[in-house]
């Protein structure tokens, strides 16, 4: 079954890491709906 | 995990109920990407925001697990994701996301 | 271009346990959220002393007492090792304590916002006559400071914000306005902060590369700070502040902003200053950041680590004109995260690190040594980022990897030869790229590596302005200019030779040939690269935008109307150089505007080529007498032309078969059909016409306003052909054929150019019985070739056809004049040119 196709996706991405924005695209590929999405920096 | 996001987190979750939620993070490393999943299923591990006893039981993923490969349309994920498969320790997020899903998710 | 220098770097932290307590943001916020947490409670006893956090490694590799190479040798972690014998003072700058930097703070408060006890100044001012660099007029500003008694008396500056060294009030900063914010006594505090630590890092710069302060022309500020009241919060300048109290009298200057990625953003911008001779010395200086004090302290106490983020970083850089010897800032290899690059880390790597690197012809392991975010890992690997500069030196090798660069085996590789170690404390702006200058400038002058990359990257959302991310980079290479016997024994540099991509998809020849001319080009010193595949024009397109390369070669290419082609030839017995003026595409509509066109063009691409004066001679066809009389107004309305004179007996400026034969002139003035007829039979003569063997191709699209570098060659050019023309493109690249463009454009214009061809239309429409003028349809790409229309009907069929609400362009196809239709349009395009009887 799929994960993401409908659902409310909450998207924590990581400066350092994969950018929140990059995971958008990907999970709007896949039918996820973006409820929130931000991207944290530790530096 | 920053404050202002666990609110949000919190929020989101309340209003959409939780069982139609999923979190995907994109941390650059194991531990980071355990903590901030541990903060969305069993709450706040540092007692700091309002996820603090919080016990959310979301599902959660890393966008470099084979499950959200899986579903991410191929050239998408290869613009956006497929170089840092080669630079972050994938294995070692999928065995602690692994680990948390198992003990904290719900749904 | 003459590239400017790094003329010396200074480097200085200093050790502020007082203010970690007090005015880290992580500290001041679990004050308010929680009072009474452990973590507040635990915070002192995991405070440094001074003696460790000088000894502490990575702190004596940022002041250039411990080489990079020699911290890596110790063992991680770091924060239990200590450098014996450690020293506060270093080549790049020092470890300052905390006691001289609050009294350097009250030297810098111009509005006695600085309050200090007596006793205190008392206690401090000698250790501050004894510093080496700290100057008589700086010392003269030292006030005699305030009662203990009136600095403890809190009910009487309620709003101000106390200073405490070991545990003990030694002063407050007042706020500088009771109700504006902007102006409160956190905001002063954190900006004098950040004002005295670029102060002390300027006089270690100046001290280091020996420059005479009065000469400092410039000083960029690149720190994260905000100085200004409600109505200007940001205003600035803390660039002139800072040049005010360090001497710098000859000196303005201004702040730049872009979180991390200032520092980067203010050096090319210095550089571009000394480039551009506005001014001739540049400092960039970024002041230390109170606010990001102990920013992760929570996880260092949390796994049992000493405080690590208790020290202000600044840096400080001169970039100067070149002096022959530093290490040169190469503007021509100049990394840039655009609005359209996207965020995604491959795109962010690639706009960085591989496309402007691909824009000289070289690959990521072209360069020596990567500087892009140079965090500690020891700060950064508790609090869960891992560590940064490795990370970075991954995602470059895994994109090279990606490209076919490297093999993913020798990933590991990659990092170890071409990364560092990280060793900048996490202040934000000063990782970034930046602290390498310093060691840089050594190895390059030294001749130990011969260039480096320095990548600044910032996160633009923490300002909430927007999501997009933000880089930009630059590159550092041994100095080019010193004497040949230095230059002969320094290692190779970069020669900085124009990129031309070549695009010919569907060679009469076979790809093979087309292969064998840019191998052949690339063996004489220039630097081709091959564009293939289905997309190959519109990937060639795109890279010209980008600037990915300077020019390109192609066999085919739809010129707007306007641009004419210069071909070049070498005639038949005398070899002799012969410039074709003429056109693949359309010049003008009118025949005789189209002629002084090309003849523009042509003298554009000789000179280009460095022929300094050109002659110009126009074939002897239609039109050629009503293009000599213009040519003519031209050149008595100041526009300089040289006109050539026929080498047969009754001279004149028209000209005949034999002088295309003798060269008489070095441009040759024709209409498109002529010029396509005479190169082709000029350039295949000799192979009966098969193969095109002779000469540099049909050359580059040349008009007003046009600037993409287009060389056209035909399907039937052979290898020597398209070799040449790369030899032609890089030719036209260095020659500054833009700037020649637009300064002829600009003398014909003065000339009277616009009035003339305005007079030559009028008469043409007169003669032609008064064809009324039609205005194109928007713009389409046109990719559909109509064949079969006649030549003289040409620009008829085209209007026939925008009348009728379809775009269309004339053009010289591979067998004759065409009509450039998009593909979507062709029935409708077919159906009106056969209705009006164009074609059958």
């Amino acid at each position: 079954m799929a994960i993401l196709q409908g659902k409310k996706a909450i998207v924590i991405g990581d400066r350092d890491g994969i950018p929140g924005p990059a995971i958008e695209l990907c999970i709007q590929s896949a039918g996820a709906d973006i409820a929130f999405s931000a991207t944290e920096c530790f530096v | 995990m920053d404050l202002e996001n666990q609110k949000r987190v919190k929020d989101i979750a309340e209003q959409f109920g939780p069982e139609n939620v999923v979190v995907v993070l994109g941390a650059a490393e194991g531990e980071a990407a355990g903590l901030a999943a541990e903060t969305v299923t069993a709450g706040d591990p540092t007692y700091a925001g309002p996820l603090a006893g919080v016990s959310l039981g979301l599902l959660v993923y890393h966008i470099c697990e084979p499950e959200m490969k899986e579903e991410v349309d191929a050239d998408i994920y290869d613009e956006q994701v497929s170089m840092m498969e080669m630079v972050l320790d994938v294995d070692e997020i999928i065995s602690e996301m692994t680990a948390i899903r198992e003990q904290y998710t719900k749904y | 271009m003459n590239n400017s220098v790094l003329k010396g770097a200074g480097y200085v932290l200093v050790h502020v346990p007082g203010m970690v307590t007090h005015h880290g943001t992580t500290q001041t916020t679990e004050r308010i959220v929680n009072p009474d947490s452990d973590y507040l409670k635990q915070l002192p006893e995991h405070m440094r002393s001074y003696e460790d956090c000088v000894a502490y490694p990575p702190n004596q590799t940022y002041i250039g007492n411990l080489s990079i190479e020699d911290l890596g040798e110790v063992p991680e972690p770091w924060y239990d090792k200590k450098i014996e014998g450690a020293d506060r003072f270093g080549p790049f700058g020092e470890i300052m304590p905390e006691d001289e930097f609050v009294l350097l703070m009250q030297i810098c408060d111009a509005f006695d916002l600085v309050h200090l006890d007596k006793s205190f100044v008392q206690q401090v001012r000698p250790k501050l006559e004894a510093h080496p660099l700290i100057t008589e007029t700086m010392l003269s500003l030292i006030k005699e400071g305030h009662d203990e008694a009136d600095i403890l008396d809190q009910e009487s500056h309620k709003a101000a914000l106390p200073i405490y060294i070991d545990g003990r009030m030694v002063g407050y900063v007042k706020q500088a306005h009771d109700l504006d914010v902007n102006l409160s006594a956190h905001v002063i505090f954190e900006n004098l902060a950040s004002k005295a630590s670029s102060v002390v890092t300027v006089l270690h710069l100046l001290n280091n590369s020996g420059i005479d302060p009065a000469a400092v022309e410039y000083v960029i500020d690149c720190s994260e700070e905000a100085c200004g009241d409600m109505n200007q919060r940001g205003g600035g300048n803390f660039a002139k502040a800072t040049a005010e109290i360090a001497g710098l009298s000859g000196a303005t200057g201004s702040d730049t902003r872009g979180f991390c990625a200032a520092p980067a953003h203010a050096v090319v911008e210095a550089s571009a200053l000394v480039t551009s001779g506005a001014f001739k010395n540049v400092v960039v200086v970024g002041g230390g950041s109170t606010a990001k004090l102990g920013m992760n302290g929570k996880d260092h106490i949390k796994k049992g680590l000493p405080l690590l983020e208790d020290c202000l970083g600044c840096f400080a850089a001169l970039i100067s004109e070149n002096d022959g010897a530093s290490p040169e800032i190469n503007l021509d290899i100049l990394g840039r995260h655009t609005v359209g690059t996207g965020s995604s880390p491959q795109a962010v790597i690639e706009s960085l690190v591989t496309r402007p690197l691909a824009s000289a012809g070289l690959t990521i392991t072209d360069v020596d040594k990567y500087s892009p975010e140079m965090q500690n890992p020891d700060i950064t690997k508790p609090a869960g980022a891992g560590d940064v500069p490795e990370a970075n030196y991954k995602m470059i090798a895994a994109l090279g990897v990606k490209l076919g660069q490297i093999e993913r085996s020798d990933l590991p590789q990659f990092v170890k030869d071409h990364g560092l170690k990280g060793f900048a404390p996490t202040q934000g702006h000063i990782p970034s790229g930046v602290p390498y200058l310093g060691f840089a400038r050594e190895s390059l002058m030294e001749g130990r590596t011969k260039n480096a990359m320095i990548i600044g990257k910032g996160s633009l959302f923490l300002g909430r302005m927007t999501n997009q991310f933000d880089g930009i980079s630059f590159f550092l290479q041994a100095n080019t200019k010193k004497d040949a016997a230095d230059v002969a024994a320094a290692p190779a540099v970069i020669r900085d030779v124009p990129v031309i991509g070549v695009s010919v998809p569907d060679s009469e020849l076979g790809e093979e040939a087309v292969r064998a001319a840019v191998e052949q080009a690339n063996r004489s010193g220039y630097r081709a690269t091959l564009i293939e595949g289905a997309h190959c024009l519109e990937q060639m397109d795109e890279w010209i935008q980008s600037g990915k390369i300077d020019a390109a070669v192609a066999a085919h290419y739809a010129f707007p109307i306007g641009v004419s082609t210069v071909g070049r030839i070498q005639t038949p017995a005398l070899g002799k150089e012969l410039f074709i003026a003429t056109t693949t595409g359309t010049s003008a509509t009118d025949r005789a505007e189209a002629l002084v066109r090309n003849a523009i063009a042509g003298i554009v691409a000789a000179k280009s080529c460095g022929i300094e004066n050109p002659s110009v001679g126009i074939a002897n066809i239609e039109g050629g007498r009503q293009c000599e009389r213009m040519l003519n107004a031209l050149s008595e309305n100041g526009y300089p032309i040289r006109f050539a004179g026929s080498a047969r007996s009754d001279g004149g400026l028209l000209m005949r078969g034999n002088d295309l034969l003798q060269a008489t002139a070095d441009v040759m003035v024709m209409d498109s059909l002529t010029g396509n007829l005479m190169m082709k039979v000029l350039s295949a003569f000799t192979t009966g016409g098969g193969v095109e063997t002779i000469g540099y191709g049909y050359g580059p699209g040349i008009g007003e306003g046009y600037s993409k570098k287009i060389l056209i060659v035909s399907r039937a050019s052979g290898t020597p052909v398209i070799a040449n023309a790369i030899a032609y493109a890089s030719q036209i690249v260095e020659g500054n054929l833009s700037g020649i463009a637009r300064s002829e454009y600009e003398k014909a214009h003065k000339a009277g150019l616009s009035g003339l061809i305005e007079a030559a239309r009028q008469k043409d429409r007169a003669s032609d019985g008064e064809r009324p003028a039609v205005a194109a349809p928007p713009k389409e790409v046109c990719t559909e070739e109509i064949h079969g229309v006649e030549v003289m009907d040409l620009e008829e069929a085209v209007e026939v056809l925008w009348a009728a609400g379809v775009y269309a362009e004339s053009g010289m196809g591979c067998t004759g004049p065409v009509v450039m239709i998009n593909e979507a349009r062709s029935e409708q395009a077919h159906a009106v040119l056969r209705e009006k009887g164009y074609i059958s």
